[in-house]
C-alpha cells in the first residue's frame, strides 16, 4: 500500500529540511576558513539499507563521495556495532573513498526503537598530516599524503572517544582548527539526528520509513522522465590532464556516455593506467563527475538520492587513473575528475549544443602553505582554491573568475587571510586578454599573489599550464594558467603540481586560465567586443587580431571591422 | 488632534495608514502603485486618506515611509553612475566577488553584474597592515589622478573601500577629501563610515550599494518632500530602515544602504509593537499574503536582525541559506524567513506524479480560479474555498463573488483525478502541503536559531494568515495564536509604531582577554555620542534616547559571529557560550573567544499610538452555519460562522468556528477556543 500523496510530500520536505539544517549548523560553527567561509563540505541522510535518501550539498563534487563511502564504511565497521549516540569517522580512499582531506562522520539515527538510517557529513579539512602542510603535496604513495582513518568510533553514546580523538589530532598540523571542525561535524550530525527523530515522533516510524522508500521510487520516476527528453545514443570524447607532477607525460582521459532507456552509462575505458603521482581519481571521485554531469542535464528541482543514482552507472577500469587502487596517491584526483566533467560536456556538445559550455577552468587549482608561527609556536596551515574562466555558452559569454563544475568554493577574503596567517596578498585581479575568443567568449582567469615575510612550505596542486580550456564550434581556447615565483624578480615558472620552500620576501603568483570560446570569434557582436575593450577585459589589439573588430576613438569602426572580417 | 501617516509602497499597491494619536483609531487607503514615478502613488494615497478622514495636512505630526525604491534600483540596474576606489591591485574586487556560481547545476548561470563597471574601478597606492599600521603611505598623487579620471567620467557618486580600513579610516578619509576637492559635486561613500567591518568584499559591496543608490534615493526623497509641502504637509518625513527603526530623510540620504529592505520589516515591527502593548514579549510573526509567507521572531520585545543578507538574491537562493546570488549588504536587516507559499500559490503535479504547492503564484491577476478572472490553475485559496473555510459571498467584504464550482472543477481536473483522490482530499492536501512548508519556515526561524517555538505566541496576519494559523500553531506546539484586528492591513500599522534608530559598528578584532574594558567603553561612548547627536538633530531630547550595546563574538578561528548583549563584558563571554550552545548544540568553554565588532543601537523612543478599546458586547451570535472540512474529524462539520465586527470585548467561542471579517477569515479548529480581548484582538488557545 502506498502513502497518501499529502503525507508523502510533507515528509519529503522535512527530510530535505533536515539535511539543509545540518549544512547550516556545520557551516556556522566550523573553524577553518575552508569549511566556514568556503563551504567545502556536504551532508546526507541514508536509510537503514544504506541507500541515499536526502542530501544537502554545498559542493557538488561530493555527489559521488558519500554515496560510495558511507555504505562501505558502515558495512566495514558493522552496523550492529553502532548504538544510539555513536559516530564513526573515516577518510579511507580505498575502497569507496576520496582524498584524505575529506573526513566523513557517520551517525546512526535510532527512532521509534529501531534504526531509521544514518546521517553523515563530509568536510574538507585544511590539514590531515602527510608530507606537506595543508596535505596537498605531490607524492608517490597515499601513505605520504596524510593520516588514513579506517572507520573507527569517535563518538560513543554521545561522548567523544578521547583516545581516538587524541591519536587523530597527533597526526595533524592544524590541531586547533581540526579539533574545532570535528566538533562542528559532530554538532551537524546531532542536528540531523534530532530533526529526524522529531519527524518519526510526529508521523510514526512506519510512515516515515515508507515515505523514504517511496521517495526513492518517485525520484527514479522523475529522473527517467527527464532523461527521456534527452537525445539517446552514445557520445564520446577525450582529453588530458597536462602532466602528473613527476613526469611531463599528459594523463590521457577518455569518456563514453550512453543515454538510453536504462539511464545514463559512462565508461572510461581507454583512460591511462594509474600513476605513481597525485593525479589518480578513485571510483567515487570519477562517479561524482558523472553524477554532476547528469544533474546538469535534468530539472534542477530533481532531488538526488538512490532513485537518481540507480540511473547513473559508471564502468571505470580498475587500476586506471579513473579508478585507482592502493597505494596510489589520490590527493590530486579532483584535478582529474573535474577535467572528466569538461570531457563529458565535450562528448555531449554535438548532440546537445544548447546544454553544455565550451572548455572551462576544470581544475581545482589549490594553493596550500604552512609553517610554525614563531610567535605562538603553533603550526598554521592555509588552503585555498582559485576560480578561472567559464566556457562560452550557446547564447552567453562564459562568466569571468568563477568556480566550475563540482567545485563552488568561495575565495578566502584577503583581510581574513592576512589576519589569520603570516602572508600578505599583493593583488587580486582579472587576467586581461585571457579569454578564449568566440562568438560568446570564455571568461577571464584571475591573478592572486601571495608574499611571505618568513620561510614557508608552499604547495601548488593545479593544472592547465600546458594547454588552456578548449573552444567549441570554432571558438578558441582560453589562455593557459601560469604559476610564477617572484614575478618582479627572476620570474621563475613553477610546475602545476609541486611543493617548494619559500624564503622571506618571496612572492608566489597564480594566474588562472581563461575559459574556451563558443562559436567563431569573427561572429561576435562588435558591440560586445567594444564593451570588453572599454572595460579593459580585452585589449584593442586583441579585439582586432582575434575578433576582427576595429575600434577607433572608443567606437566600432564598421568599415574597418568588415575588412578585418572578410 | 494630531495624526501620524504611514505610506508603504509595494509592487502592486500603495497603502496609506492614518492613526489618530489620541484614540488609536486607524484608517487605511489603498491605491495602485505607480512604478514609473512612485511619488505619484504616494501623493494619491496621501490625498485620499486625508480627505476621507477629513484631516488637514497641518494636523500630521509625522509621515513614515517604507519604500522599495532602493532595492528596485539595484534589481533593475538603475543605480547612479558610480565609481569605485580601492587599494592598488584590488580593483577587481567587485568583478571577482566571491568567485562562485549562484546556482550549482545550471551551466547557463550568470554572476550578478557589478554595480560599478570595470572601467570605473580604480586603485590608489597605499596599504595598511591588518593591525592598521601603514605599510605603504597614501600616495596622494595617485589619488588625484584617479579623482581626475572620475571627474572626466562624470560619475555622480564614488565608493571608497581600502584594505583594512575597518581598523583605521584615515587613508579613506583623505581619499574622500581629495575626491571632493577635485570633483566637489560628487557624493562620496567611505567604507569606514558606511560599514566598518572586516572582509573586504562584503564591506565594498555594502559601500558600493550605498554609493549607487544615494543619488537615486536623494532625488526620490526630495521629490516627495516637495510634493508633501505643496499639499500643505510640513510634518517631518521619516523613512523605515531594514532594521525596523526609522530615520530622518536627511539620514536616509546619507546612509541609504540602511533602507534597502524598508518594506518587509513593517509586519514584524507591527507584531512587536502590539506585543509590547499587550505585555507579550516573545512572539513569532506570521504574515501570509498572496504570493509568499514571511515569518520573523521577536524575543524579549525586540525583533531579531541579521547582517547576512543579499539584495536582489533569487527567491530560492542556495541550499540551506547559503545564498550566493545577489549583492551582499552588511547592515542590520530584520531576520525573516520567506517562502513561496501564499493564498495564490499554485498547486501542480510534478513529473514524478507528486502534488506540489508553489512557488509559482497566480498573484492578484489572474488570481485564483475562484476569482473568475481567467485563472485556470488551482491555488491555496481555491482549496480553502472548497473546504468551506471561505465564504464565497463575503470575500473582501463581498467585493469579489467567489466561484466555488470553478475552484472545485479545477482541483478535480488538475489534482484529484491525476492522483486518484477525491476533490476534498486533494483540496485538503493542498492546504496541508502549504502548511508543512510554513512549519519548516517556522522551524528555521526558531529551532534552527536556538529558540523553542513552544514559548512563543504566533501573531497571524496578512490576508491568508489567519486561516492557517491555528493548524500551524498546533503543528509547531505553540499554545497561543493572536490575530490582530484588520489582519489584512496590520503590517502597514507597523510604520506607525516604530522608533527612531541608528545603528553603529566598531570593528575590534581581538581576543576577549586582550580587550581592555576602557577601550571598549571608549568605543561605545564614541558611538553613543554619535547616536545622541544624530537623534538630537532629529529633535529628540537626551532623555528620550536609549542605547543597546551588543558585541559580536566567536571562538578564535571561527568566522561566523554571534551577537550577545554587552552591558557587562564579563557576562558577555558567558552569554556567548550559552548562545553558541543554543544555536549549534555545543559550546567550548575552554576555547579562547574573540571579539569581532562592537555594535551600538541608539533608540529614540517615539510614543506609541493608543490601542483603540473595544466595548464589551452581547454573547456571540452565529451569523450562519456552513459545512467546513476539518482533517482531524475526517469530515465536514456543521460549523458556526461569526461576524468579527459583532464580537465584543470578552466574547468567547468554541471551535470548530469560522470568524469572518472584511479582509480575512479566521479558522478555529475543534478542541480550541477563541477569545476577544479588550482591544478586539482574537486569541486562540487549546
Amino acid at each position: 500500500m502506498t502513502l497518501d500523496p499529502i503525507t508523502f510530500e510533507v515528509i519529503r520536505n522535512a527530510l530535505v529540511a533536515a539535511t539543509d539544517e545540518m549544512v547550516l549548523a556545520l557551516r556556522r560553527s566550523a573553524y577553518s576558513t575552508n569549511i566556514k567561509t568556503r563551504s567545502d563540505f556536504s551532508c546526507a541522510f541514508f536509510d537503514a539499507e544504506l541507500r541515499s535518501v536526502a542530501q544537502g550539498f554545498a559542493q557538488p563534487v561530493h555527489l559521488g563521495s558519500m554515496v560510495e563511502q558511507v555504505p562501505k564504511a558502515v558495512l566495514e565497521y558493522g552496523p550492529e556495532n553502532l548504538g544510539p549516540g555513536d559516530m564513526i569517522v573515516t577518510n579511507e580512499p580505498f575502497p569507496g573513498g576520496v582524498h584524505l582531506n575529506d573526513i566523513s562522520l557517520i551517525a546512526p539515527v535510532h527512532a521509534g526503537g529501531r534504526l531509521l538510517g544514518y546521517v553523515t557529513n563530509l568536510a574538507h579539512h585544511v590539514d590531515v598530516g602527510g608530507g606537506a602542510p595543508a596535505s596537498i603535496g605531490a607524492f608517490r604513495e597515499v601513505y605520504q599524503e596524510g593520516v588514513i582513518i579506517p572507520p573507527v568510533k569517535v563518538v560513543e553514546a554521545g561522548r567523544l572517544v578521547p583516545d581516538v580523538f587524541r591519536l587523530l589530532l597527533a597526526q595533524i598540523r592544524s590541531k586547533h582548527e581540526t579539533a574545532g571542525d570535528l566538533r562542528a561535524q559532530v554538532a551537524a550530525n546531532n542536528t540531523g539526528v534530532r530533526r529526524l527523530q522529531a519527524l518519526v515522533e510526529r508521523h510514526g516510524l512506519e510512515t516515515v520509513a515508507q515515505a523514504m522508500e517511496e521517495l526513492l521510487d518517485y525520484t527514479e520516476r522523475r529522473t527517467r522522465a527527464e532523461l527521456a527528453k534527452l537525445p539517446s545514443g552514445t557520445f564520446e570524447a577525450d582529453g588530458t590532464v597536462d602532466n602528473d607532477g613527476y613526469t611531463e607525460d599528459p594523463v590521457y582521459l577518455r569518456v563514453r556516455v550512453t543515454i538510453g532507456p536504462e539511464g545514463v552509462r559512462f565508461d572510461t575505458v581507454g583512460s591511462d593506467p594509474q600513476r605513481r603521482a597525485p593525479v589518480n581519481s578513485t571510483y567515487a571521485q570519477t562517479y561524482s563527475a558523472c553524477a554532476y554531469a547528469v544533474k546538469c542535464l535534468v530539472d534542477p528541482d530533481l532531488p538526488v538520492n538512490d532513485g537518481f543514482y540507480r540511473l547513473v552507472r559508471l564502468d571505470a577500469p580498475l587500476g586506471s587513473v579513473t579508478n585507482c587502487t592502493a597505494p596510489s596517491p589520490v590527493v590530486g584526483g579532483w584535478e582529474t575528475q573535474t577535467r572528466l566533467n569538461d570531457i563529458i560536456f565535450k562528448a555531449l556538445s554535438d548532440a546537445m549544443p544548447d546544454r553544455v559550455p565550451a572548455g572551462t577552468k576544470a581544475m581545482m587549482c589549490h594553493a596550500g602553505f604552512g609553517g610554525v608561527d614563531p610567535e605562538t609556536g603553533e603550526y598554521y596551515c592555509f588552503l585555498e582554491t582559485f576560480a578561472g574562466g567559464y566556457g562560452g555558452r550557446i547564447g552567453s559569454d562564459g562568466p569571468d573568475a568563477v568556480q566550475t563544475h563540482g567545485q563552488n568554493t568561495e575565495n578566502a577574503p584577503v583581510e581574513e587571510t592576512e589576519r589569520g596567517y603570516p602572508v600578505r596578498v599583493e593583488c587580486l585581479e582579472l587576467v586581461e586578454d585571457s579569454d578564449g575568443p568566440g562568438r560568446f567568449r570564455g571568461g577571464l582567469g584571475l591573478r592572486k599573489d601571495y608574499r611571505f615575510d618568513r620561510p614557508t612550505t608552499f604547495s601548488i596542486l593545479a593544472d592547465r599550464d600546458r594547454s588552456g580550456p578548449w573552444g567549441l564550434f570554432g571558438g578558441l581556447p582560453g589562455r593557459k594558467a601560469e604559476y610564477v615565483l617572484n614575478p618582479d624578480r627572476e620570474g621563475r615558472r613553477l610546475g602545476s603540481k609541486t611543493t617548494l620552500e619559500i624564503g622571506a620576501g618571496d612572492v608566489v603568483s597564480y594566474r588562472t586560465c581563461g575559459g574556451g570560446g563558443y562559436g567563431p570569434p569573427h561572429e561576435r557582436d562588435p558591440e560586445r567586443v567594444l564593451r570588453d575593450v572599454i572595460e579593459r577585459k580585452v585589449s584593442a589589439v586583441r579585439a582586432r587580431e582575434e575578433y576582427g573588430v576595429a575600434i577607433v576613438d572608443g567606437r566600432v569602426d564598421e568599415a574597418g571591422t568588415a575588412r578585418l572580417r572578410e | 488632534m494630531s495624526f501620524r501617516l504611514g505610506v508603504d509602497i509595494g509592487g502592486t499597491f500603495t497603502d496609506a495608514t492614518l492613526v489618530d494619536e489620541e484614540t488609536g483609531a486607524v484608517r487605511i487607503a489603498k491605491v495602485a502603485s505607480t512604478p514609473s514615478d512612485p511619488s505619484a502613488g504616494f501623493m494619491e494615497a496621501t490625498r485620499r486618506i486625508l480627505s476621507e478622514a477629513g484631516v488637514e495636512g497641518g494636523a500630521l505630526r509625522y509621515v513614515v515611509h517604507a519604500t522599495t525604491v532602493a532595492t528596485n534600483s539595484i534589481i533593475e540596474g538603475k543605480v547612479a553612475r558610480a565609481g569605485f576606489v580601492t587599494t592598488e591591485g584590488f580593483r577587481d574586487l567587485l568583478e571577482i566577488a566571491r568567485q562562485v556560481r549562484p546556482t550549482l547545476y545550471d551551466v547557463h548561470f550568470e554572476k550578478p553584474r557589478p554595480l560599478v563597471p570595470r572601467n570605473l574601478c580604480f586603485g590608489v597606492r597605499e596599504r595598511l597592515e591588518p593591525d592598521g599600521a601603514v605599510r605603504v603611505a597614501l600616495e596622494e598623487g595617485s589619488v588625484r589622478e584617479v579623482a581626475t579620471r572620475l571627474r572626466d567620467e562624470r560619475v555622480e557618486s564614488v565608493a571608497v573601500c581600502l584594505l583594512h580600513a575597518y581598523v583605521d579610516g584615515e587613508h579613506e578619509r583623505r581619499v574622500g577629501e581629495i575626491i571632493r576637492e577635485v570633483c566637489p559635486e560628487v557624493l562620496v561613500s567611505l567604507s569606514s563610515q558606511v560599514a566598518p567591518e572586516f572582509r573586504e568584499y562584503l564591506r565594498a559591496s555594502t559601500t558600493v550599494i550605498n554609493a549607487g543608490i544615494q543619488p537615486v534615493v536623494a532625488r526620490y526623497l526630495e521629490s516627495i518632500e516637495a510634493r508633501l509641502h505643496e499639499a500643505g504637509v510640513d510634518a517631518e518625513l521619516l523613512v523605515m530602515q531594514s532594521s525596523g527603526g526609522v530615520f530622518s530623510s536627511a539620514a536616509a540620504r546619507s546612509r541609504p544602504v540602511f533602507m534597502v529592505e524598508s518594506g518587509p520589516a513593517a509586519g514584524v515591527i507591527a507584531a512587536a509593537s502590539l506585543g509590547e502593548a499587550l505585555g507579550l514579549a516573545d512572539l513569532i510573526s506570521f504574515d501570509m499574503g498572496g504570493t509568499t509567507a514571511k515569518v520573523g521572531l521577536i524575543q524579549d520585545g525586540s525583533a531579531k536582525v541579521t547582517k547576512e543578507y543579499q539584495v536582489g538574491a533569487a527567491a530560492r537562493a542556495g541550499i540551506g541559506g547559503l545564498a550566493l546570488s545577489g549583492y551582499p549588504v552588511r547592515t542590520p536587516v530584520i531576520d525573516l524567513v520567506e517562502i513561496g507559499a501564499g493564498g495564490g500559490s499554485i498547486a501542480w503535479i510534478d513529473s514524478g506524479g507528486l502534488l506540489r504547492v508553489g512557488p509559482q503564484s497566480a498573484g492578484a491577476d489572474p488570481g485564483p480560479v475562484c476569482y473568475s478572472r481567467g485563472g485556470e490553475e488551482p491555488t491555496v485559496t481555491d482549496a480553502n474555498l472548497v473546504l468551506g473555510r471561505l465564504n464565497p459571498s463575503y470575500f473582501l467584504g463581498g467585493e469579489i463573488e467567489l466561484d466555488a464550482g470553478a475552484a472545485r472543477a479545477a482541483i478535480e481536473e488538475r489534482c484529484a483525478v491525476p492522483l486518484g483522490l477525491s476533490v476534498v482530499q486533494a483540496a485538503h492536501g493542498i492546504v496541508e502541503i502549504a502548511n508543512a512548508a510554513m512549519v519548516n519556515a517556522l522551524h528555521l526561524i526558531s529551532v534552527q536559531r536556538g529558540y523553542d517555538p513552544r514559548g512563543f505566541v504566533l501573531v497571524a496576519f496578512g490576508g491568508a494568515g489567519p486561516a492557517q494559523a491555528n493548524a500551524l500553531a498546533r503543528e509547531a506546539g505553540m499554545p497561543t495564536v493572536l490575530v490582530p484586528t484588520s489582519p489584512g492591513i496590520f503590517s502597514a500599522t507597523g510604520l506607525l509604531s516604530t522608533d527612531l534608530k541608528r545603528d553603529y559598528t566598531a570593528a575590534m578584532l581581538r581576543r576577549v582577554d586582550a580587550l581592555e574594558p576602557a577601550e571598549a567603553e571608549a568605543a561605545f561612548a564614541r558611538m553613543e555620542a554619535e547616536g545622541r547627536d544624530a537623534l538630537a538633530r532629529e529633535g529628540l531630547a537626551a532623555e528620550e534616547v536609549s542605547f543597546v550595546r551588543q558585541i559580536e563574538m566567536r571562538y578564535v578561528g571561527q568566522s561566523y559571529e554571534l551577537t550577545v548583549p554587552a552591558d557587562d563584558l564579563d557576562a558577555a563571554v558567558g552569554g556567548f557560550h550559552a548562545a553558541h550552545d543554543r544555536a549549534y548544540g555545543f559550546s567550548a568553554e575552554q576555547e579562547p573567544v574573540e571579539v569581532v565588532n562592537l555594535r551600538l543601537t541608539a533608540v529614540g523612543r517615539i510614543a506609541k499610538p493608543q490601542l483603540a478599546r473595544l466595548e464589551p458586547g452581547k454573547p456571540p451570535a452565529e451569523r450562519a452555519r456552513r459545512p467546513v472540512y476539518f482533517a482531524e474529524s475526517g469530515d465536514f462539520l456543521d460549523c458556526p460562522v461569526y461576524d468579527r465586527y459583532a464580537l465584543g470585548a470578552g466574547a468567547e467561542l468554541a471551535g470548530p468556528a469560522i470568524v469572518e471579517e472584511f479582509d480575512s477569515t479566521i479558522v478555529v479548529h475543534p478542541g480550541y477556543r477563541a477569545r476577544i480581548d479588550d482591544y478586539g484582538n482574537l486569541f486562540i488557545h487549546a
